[in-house]
């Protein structure tokens, strides 16, 4: 029996108290494991949302939001101008339309609610330009209700040179089922959103009408957003074309090389394109996205240092116990020859004993609760986000920035990769090694004398 | 092996001043001689053990042990002093309790130096020269009679076949029959091995068995 098995032994040599020592040591090194994986889980979000988010610059036309304000769309040769400017990767154009019912086929998936009616409550009918009467003043007090047409929902068409720029997520289009259109050509091919497919019957191959021309379903995606999921997308080329547009462009998405040149092509591209064009990075929006989960990270490393030193002092504490308990066996061990070096590393091999049990212990623990405390992070940082944003001001670009936010700090999941594990067992190691100092200092200090001391 | 003690001396700062617990002690052993020291509670007598032990430093004086004084030892040297010239017999028998009693001598011969591959075969050899067999030997000390216990303590402290063997009051603990087998021991011991033996104690019997008896009194030797 050497020095290193007198340590495991001592170290069980009270069951009960050792068992409730493990205990606690294994709640700490699990909520160090599970900090750990949440902060490497919030560290390749905040990776992926730097090497996505942040090369990004949207370019509008000036005056234009979606369907709202005036103006005239981005022509070929500011599109052109675009595409040329230095570190700029690619352009993704955008054009979108609105779809009455005499433009197609198709039946709106969209309700018109409240909201629509307002928004169509200045338009004309029947060309006259007769302004309409908004649906709240309508009835038998209002005159020339007759003049007036309902308004009707619309089906919105988008035109992309890359339909991925449709999708909500950051990333691919989902499809959920047929195959992806050909976004550089101008055939009559469209991708149409789920709703809106549903609402229609379509399937892929089926056909469908629009601006008086057949088309063709080659896919049906989903993007679980409402709005999009009742739309179509066409080749840019194709509604260009079909609406007597030629180069039309309502929106572009441009991606720089390198994030470091955003801030560069967005000064080129103001120069360039003057107040013609509206022209946002994103580099905010990512700011915004990297500071909520730099927040999350903060937390997890608080946590793991918390942990880190409950633990430690939860050993320290142990060992200090179980030294003054057994100084008189301490003075024996001496008193017949063990070395100050024999003594320490048996107590200090009771004392990693016990905390390798409990780190043992506290990694599957610390596995299995990773996801639920990652969720949880997550779940406080969005509402302590979403209560700030309440008490905060409004403004056009709260909405941007609100998604971004939450685009970014979505999808993180806790990441036990064997990194995280390698640092738990360097932290538990840690943990034992700190905790043993001071009772090692202990240790060294008791006399052999001691054990001639009476009872 | 001889020891001479020359004017030790021990001093401790108590609250109410300086305490002179050995005073100007000087006398010698020979080698193989079974020696008594005896003396009221207070007197002295453990902390010349711990002096001749190498378990403490004294204020003042010399131990010399064939010649070389273990005073001036370094914390090292003392502890091999004390694992390999040295063999204690406490009044508590102090055995490591989650230990047997094999273990628990196989123990001073690991700080003794002795290969890991005899340890087990001498500890049993000498748990057997005591009077604890094989069983006996497996178990921990808490499950040993105090007379077993101290037979044990015994092996354990012959295991490195010690030049002296310090006892403190080894029969303290235990009734007068067990107490006078484990004095049998000792004095058989000494007389087999030619072992040096210390022995402090209470009992007048025990002391007036032995080859040589000193009295210690407020820390000084009166008998030689």
């Amino acid at each position: 029996m050497n020095v290193i098995s007198r340590g495991v032994r001592g170290a069980l040599r009270s069951p009960i108290r050792a068992g409730a020592i493990v205990i606690m040591l294994a709640i700490s090194i699990g909520l160090i494991i599970a900090m750990l994986a949440a902060k490497a889980g919030v560290e390749v979000r905040i990776s992926e949302v730097k090497a996505n988010a942040a090369t990004g610059i949207t370019v509008a036309p000036a005056g234009i939001r979606g369907f709202a304000g005036g103006g005239d769309p981005l022509s070929a040769e500011q599109v052109a101008t675009i595409k040329g400017t230095e570190h700029v990767a690619s352009v993704a154009s955008t054009l979108t339309d609105q779809l009455g019912t005499d433009d197609t086929n198709l039946t709106p998936s969209l309700e018109l609610g409240s909201f629509g009616q307002r928004q169509q409550r200045f338009e004309s009918s029947s060309g006259s330009g007769a302004e309409m009467t908004p649906p709240a003043m309508t009835g038998s007090a209002a005159t020339g209700d007759a003049m007036r047409q309902a308004p009707t929902p619309r089906t919105t068409v988008t035109g992309t040179t890359d339909p991925d720029s449709v999708a909500t997520n950051g990333g691919e289009l989902t499809l959920a089922s047929g195959k992806a259109i050909d976004a550089g050509g101008a055939e009559n091919v469209a991708l149409i959103g789920k709703t809106l497919a549903e609402k229609n019957d379509l399937q892929p191959d089926d056909t469908f009408t629009m601006y008086g021309q057949t088309f063709t379903v080659n896919g049906i995606f989903s993007t679980d957003n409402a709005f999009q999921d009742s739309g179509v997308i066409v080749p840019l080329t194709t509604l260009q074309t079909l609406t007597e547009q030629a180069g039309a462009v309502t929106s572009a998405t441009v991606t720089v090389d390198s994030s470091d040149n955003v801030a560069a092509v967005v000064s080129s591209l103001k120069d360039s394109l003057g107040d013609k064009a509206d022209i946002t990075s994103e580099q905010e929006r990512a700011e915004s996205s990297v500071s909520s989960l730099s927040s999350i990270s903060g937390l997890a490393t608080t946590g793991v240092i918390g942990a880190t030193v409950a633990a430690a002092v939860i050993v320290l504490l142990m060992m200090t116990m179980i030294v003054r308990e057994r100084r008189r066996e301490i003075g024996v061990i001496k008193a017949i020859g063990g070395t100050n070096a024999k003594v320490i590393t048996q107590f200090v091999t009771e004392a990693l004993t016990l905390t390798v049990i409990g780190g043992i212990i506290g990694i599957g623990l610390g596995i299995a609760v990773s996801g639920s405390i990652t969720e949880g992070l997550v779940q406080n940082q969005q509402n302590s986000a979403a209560t700030n944003r309440q008490a905060g001001p409004g403004g056009m670009g709260g909405p941007a920035l609100i998604r971004g936010a939450q685009q970014g700090i979505q999808n993180v999941t806790g990441t036990v990769s064997p990194a995280v594990i390698g640092g738990g067992i360097g932290l538990t190691l840690l943990i034992a090694i700190v905790g043993s100092a001071v009772p090692a200092w202990l240790i060294a200090r008791v006399r052999p004398a001691e054990v001639l001391r009476s009872e | 092996m001889s020891i001479n003690v020359n004017n030790l001396t021990k001093t401790f700062h108590a609250a109410g001043g300086e305490v002179r617990a050995l005073d100007d002690i000087s006398f010698s052993v020979k080698t193989g001689e079974f020696v008594s020291i005896i003396g009221k509670s207070g007197s002295g007598k453990s902390t010349l053990l711990a002096q001749l032990g190498a378990l403490d430093q004294p204020t003042k004086g010399e131990i010399l042990v064939d010649g070389q004084d273990i005073t001036k030892l370094s914390g090292r040297k003392q502890t091999t002093y004390r694992s390999k010239k040295i063999g204690f017999v406490f009044q508590q028998y102090n055995l490591i309790p989650n230990l047997s009693a094999l273990e628990n001598v196989m123990l001073g011969l690991e700080f003794g130096g002795a290969p890991a591959s005899e340890r087990k075969d001498r500890s049993f050899e000498l748990l057997e020269m005591v009077g604890i067999d094989a069983d006996q030997a497996r178990r921990k000390p808490g499950k040993l009679s105090g007379g077993q216990q101290q037979r044990v303590s015994i092996a354990r402290a012959l295991g490195n076949d010690p030049a002296f063997l310090l006892a403190d009051e080894p029969t303290g603990n235990l009734d007068s029959e067990t107490g006078a087998a484990i004095f049998t021991l000792l004095h058989d011991l000494s007389r087999e091995r030619q072992t040096t033996i210390i022995v402090v104690t209470h009992d007048l019997d025990i002391a007036g068995k032995t080859d040589r008896t000193y009295t210690l009194k407020d820390g000084k030797l009166l008998t030689k």
